[in-house]
């Protein structure tokens, strides 16, 4: 009796735990004063915050390690104008929903030769401690950043601005030491932008300019829609609150965010990741693996960009193989071209994502309005596209049918989450991607002198030719299992390669001193055509030779006459003109195609996961009006899109 | 006892040489210290321009040069490798270890005294427990081998022990706050509790090192059980525990008084180790569980190749372990009459 009775109580104990744990309480206080139901828990894909009393946003050790997405850029600061990645929201009278005019009133406005860009400002933002935001901020932004050429945009600003001058309360003048069109970039946000600080305060903490490196802007005057309510001291969290004055910052212009609290999370690993949303502790997921967003997407309570395969958000970043253009063989267009046709994308895509890929076969991602303005108009000349491959004579090496096999595959794996209908998965998917024919890319080496023997390859010297290919390594495990498979498909090709992860790829890369790295170096605007953002750093008379230290430019170190004269055209051509700007941009996917400086792959996917127990609204494929990914500042209008599903008593 | 009896005692030359000794490795520790990540390929100022341009700010390609150049000069990386040493010994001896690389101008030893406690508190509570518990049980595991539950004791012991920390961390984890989550996955305590001599704080603090702590002591008793088994293993049948025996001497008394304490002093030593020990943390339970202490800081500047966190990280470590086993040393003649009599 007394057993039974011993086993009854036991059972209770533990049926009553995990009722208690599965327990979703919207009365719950996560910290006195802020209930469960009124906050949303966020992501922060940083590490944990080093130095979390600082909330210098302008410096580059703004936080130690972290510090700027954790709800500070997103929520706190504001700049002049934003464009949205995706397809932004309806606003005003804005006939572009992916252009915000955010602190600015109108849209920059150039003089003729673009030596001078006026910016005029709205009136009526109010910064958190009540005083009136005003070209005052502007001015003493530009001027205190100049004089620290360490901060962020410092640098810029010294070289690019010869004066400011605000006319009026209202107005901002910028004298240019040079004519540049895209001067208006520093101050236009795609993930941030140079941040306006508010004078009153920064003028009043610093003795002079250049003590701004050690200031700690503790607390941060805002001018976004929320305040810091609290932060921990070991930074793996910030808590922000709602403004009650939110009406008197830009964010009014798409309505009031929703959640009262949002309580950003930093310092999470993928499968703690994957418990706090299963225990609806962490509404929203930045990034997941593959494997935690399969496991996350069972459940009815869950979102993602797709609402099912292949899950993730094509992030407006290009992963692609980047070959080392000032090295021999890499420098010859037809070895770049018998590598890319050595590769076979179904087995890349399922080793690196699973199948869940957005595939691009020219170097601009596949995301945002990537598809109107590119993709769609390109499918044509894709298609007619012919390379001389010599003895193997002309091919047409576009496979449009490259979506259609990376599903079929990923079917066997995911069963019916995978769609079948042909329209859904080029979609989803992409329109295609470079035929696997090693044949041709053989008759490409051979073109060139390489020979093979024994099922290797020998350069026209003789030497063997092997590749050592660099890769992020277990930080971004999707990036490194791609490296594995491109190099074993090259080492079944006959050319011996091996993926590296070290830690001084990043110095090797810097100084030239590799074969070909696995990363990104195409970064675009998302909602907005021009390739301006990531062009001008193509221009090769920013290539540095092999054994120094590039300058942040052409990292690739590519040298194209053909190109520098579309960067020189783009960079004299109005930002607003977006037929002008579109008709650069496929003269450059063109010339890219044919000369292949790098092998383009697919977007960056971000595999974003929320909980919709507390809010829902969040953007998705279906409603795109933001990218889903929480440490960009874009995302700061999912707020005023949710609802909220459990409010508290 | 006159100066010149203390000076010349055998424990004054005792206690100078273990001193001398101790200086020697902190010295040749710290150069080793600072040679190492000097040798690395990897640069720390190319890897924060790295990860500035991975964000776009816009940064000019002539200020990127500039950036290199002042980046050298503020990190203590300009010169030769000989000169940044003087220079280092320098500040080293002003107590100054300089800024953080990733955390300017935040100092280096203000990181690790914040981060210390933590440490300190969960290594300390859960080395001193192991041991206690440890040794204990193996005392009587090697006293009482015929017992049944000595053998059960004794058999979970040695399948824990191959066991690593960092996995039976998970274990707990995944048991304890996803399939029964009475617990919190990561944080030393709640958020809105505020860090100070408060019981509303201490509580949180247990409560969310509860986990870290149990796998840190279930994963280290095995080897004090085990260690100590063996030792009172040997001794029960030296000469004097059997003639104890034979001449009716209460068991208790003679594992007390007579086995335990002759079997502890290898123990101590092991002791004195793993307390230096937890200087440099223990970095996997910290970054699983989300513990701001040492071993969480070490990984942050490991993988960011922030060489000045990495040297005053591994400098407390050095100073920990040696000033340690220096304790020892000194300790030692207490509870071993022979090494008082040399």
């Amino acid at each position: 009796m007394k057993r039974k009775l011993w086993l009854a109580v036991c059972t209770l104990v533990v049926f009553g735990t995990l009722a208690a744990s599965a327990e979703i309480d919207p009365n719950k206080e996560i910290m006195p004063g802020v209930k469960r139901g009124d906050t949303i828990i966020v992501e922060d894909p940083s590490p944990a915050i080093i130095n979390p009393d600082s909330f210098n946003v302008w410096t580059v050790w703004a936080g130690g390690n972290g510090g700027v997405s954790n709800g500070l850029q997103q929520l706190g600061m504001d700049t002049l104008w934003y464009i949205d990645p995706d397809s932004g929201l309806k606003h005003g009278t804005e006939k572009d929903n992916t252009w915000h005019n955010s602190l600015a009133s109108e849209r920059p406005i150039y003089n003729k030769d673009f030596t001078k860009m006026t910016a005029k400002l709205k009136k009526g933002i109010y910064w958190s401690d009540g005083v009136e935001f005003t070209a005052a901020d502007v001015k003493y932004t530009v001027e205190t950043l100049a004089q620290n050429p360490n901060a962020l945009f410092g640098s810029a600003f010294k070289i690019q601005v010869k004066s400011v001058e605000t006319p009026d309360n209202y107005t901002v003048v910028f004298n240019l030491t040079e004519p540049n069109s895209r001067f208006h970039r520093n101050f236009t946000v795609r993930w941030n932008a140079c941040w306006i600080m508010p004078k009153h305060v920064v003028e009043k903490a610093l003795k002079t300019p250049t003590d701004f490196m050690a200031y700690n802007f503790n607390p941060p005057v805002s001018i976004g829609s929320y305040v810091l309510k609290d932060y921990d001291k070991h930074g793996t969290w910030t808590l922000w609150q709602r403004r009650d004055d939110w009406q008197r910052t830009t964010i009014a212009d798409f309505g009031k965010p929703a959640p009262k609290f949002a309580m950003y999370m930093s310092d999470i690993p993928n499968d703690k990741k994957v418990i706090e949303q299963t225990n609806h502790d962490l509404d929203m997921i930045h990034e997941v693996t593959p494997e935690g967003m399969i496991s996350l997407a069972k459940n009815k309570w869950e979102t993602n960009w797709f609402q099912g395969f292949p899950y993730g958000h094509p992030d407006p970043t290009l992963l692609a193989i980047l070959p080392n253009n000032a090295k021999e063989p890499f420098n010859n267009p037809d070895v770049r071209w018998a590598l890319t046709l050595s590769l076979d994308m179904t087995k890349l895509a399922m080793a690196s994502y699973k199948g869940a890929v957005t595939l691009s076969p020219m170097q601009y991602p596949p995301t945002g309005t990537s598809r109107k303005y590119y993709f769609d108009p390109m499918q044509a000349w894709l298609k007619d596209f012919t390379l001389d491959t010599g003895k193997y004579g002309k091919i047409k090496p576009y496979d449009t049918t490259v979506a259609q096999k990376i599903a079929t595959s990923a079917r066997a794996q995911l069963g019916d989450a995978v769609p079948k209908d042909a329209t859904k998965i080029t979609d989803m998917l992409g329109q295609g991607w470079w035929k696997y024919d090693p044949k041709a890319a053989s008759s490409l080496l051979e073109k060139n002198g390489f020979t093979q023997k024994d099922g290797k390859w020998y350069k026209p010297n003789g030497e063997q030719f092997k590749i050592s290919l660099l890769n992020w390594g277990p930080d971004r495990p999707t990036l490194q299992r791609l490296a594995t498979m491109v190099a074993e498909l090259w080492t079944e090709f006959g050319i011996e390669t091996t993926a590296i992860w070290s830690q001084d790829n990043g110095t090797n890369y810097n100084l030239g001193q590799y074969d070909v790295n696995m990363g990104w170096n195409i970064e675009t605007w998302g909602g907005n055509p021009d390739l301006s953002y990531f062009t001008d750093s193509m221009h090769s008379k920013y290539y540095t030779p092999i054994g120094q230290f590039h300058n942040g430019r052409n990292q690739i170190r590519y040298k194209s006459a053909e190109l520098d004269k579309i960067i020189d055209q783009i960079n004299v051509t109005d930002f607003n003109d977006t037929a002008a700007n579109a008709k650069l941009g496929i003269e450059f996917l063109k010339l890219t195609t044919k000369d292949m400086p790098e092998i383009p792959l697919m977007s960056y996917n971000v595999f974003s996961s929320q909980d919709n127990t507390y809010w829902t609204g969040y953007p998705n494929f279906g409603n795109p009006y933001t990218d889903p990914v929480t440490n960009w500042a874009n995302g700061r209008t999912i707020f005023t899109q949710l609802k909220q599903m459990l409010p508290p008593k | 006892m006159s100066i010149r009896d203390i000076f010349g005692s055998s424990f004054f030359k005792y206690l100078m040489q273990r001193l001398g000794q101790c200086v020697l490795v902190i010295f040749i520790g710290i150069t080793i210290t600072f040679i190492i990540p000097r040798l690395a390929p990897t640069n720390p100022v190319e890897q924060k321009i790295n990860q500035m341009m991975t964000g776009p700010a816009n940064i000019h390609p002539e200020a990127i040069q500039a950036f290199r150049e002042s980046m050298n000069d503020l990190y203590g990386l300009k010169g030769t490798m000989w000169q940044q040493y003087v220079n280092f010994w320098g500040r080293f001896l002003r107590g100054d270890l300089g800024p953080s690389l990733f955390s300017y101008p935040h100092p280096v030893t203000d990181l690790i005294w914040r981060s210390m406690p933590w440490t300190i508190g969960l290594l300390l509570t859960t080395s001193i427990l192991s041991w206690i518990i440890g040794n204990i049980l193996g005392g009587l595991a090697g006293y009482y081998p015929e017992k049944r539950w000595t053998k059960w004791v004794e058999l979970t012991a040695n399948c824990m022990r191959p066991i690593p920390y960092y996995i039976f961390a998970f274990i707990l984890l995944i048991i304890f706050c996803f399939l029964i989550p009475i617990f919190p996955t990561s944080g030393a305590y709640a958020p809105g509790v505020k860090e100070g001599w408060n019981l509303a704080f201490f509580a949180s603090v247990l409560y969310h090192l509860f986990l870290p702590a149990l796998s840190l002591v279930l994963t280290s008793i095995g080897a004090w059980l085990l260690g100590m088994r063996s030792l009172v293993s040997n001794i029960v049948s030296e000469d004097y525990v059997q003639y104890a025996e034979v001449g009716g001497v209460d068991k208790n008394t003679i594992l007390n008084k007579y086995v335990m304490k002759n079997a502890l002093l290898p123990q101590i030593t092991g002791l004195g180790m793993s307390l230096g020990g937890i200087f440099s943390g223990a970095l996997i339970t910290e970054v699983v569980f989300g513990i701001p202490g040492i071993g969480n800081l070490s990984y942050r500047a490991i993988t960011n190749f922030d060489y000045s966190l990495i040297m005053g990280v591994s400098i407390f470590s050095i100073v920990g372990v040696s000033v340690s086993v220096l304790v020892v040393d000194l300790l030692y003649p207490l509870f071993d009459p022979r090494v008082r009599l040399n």
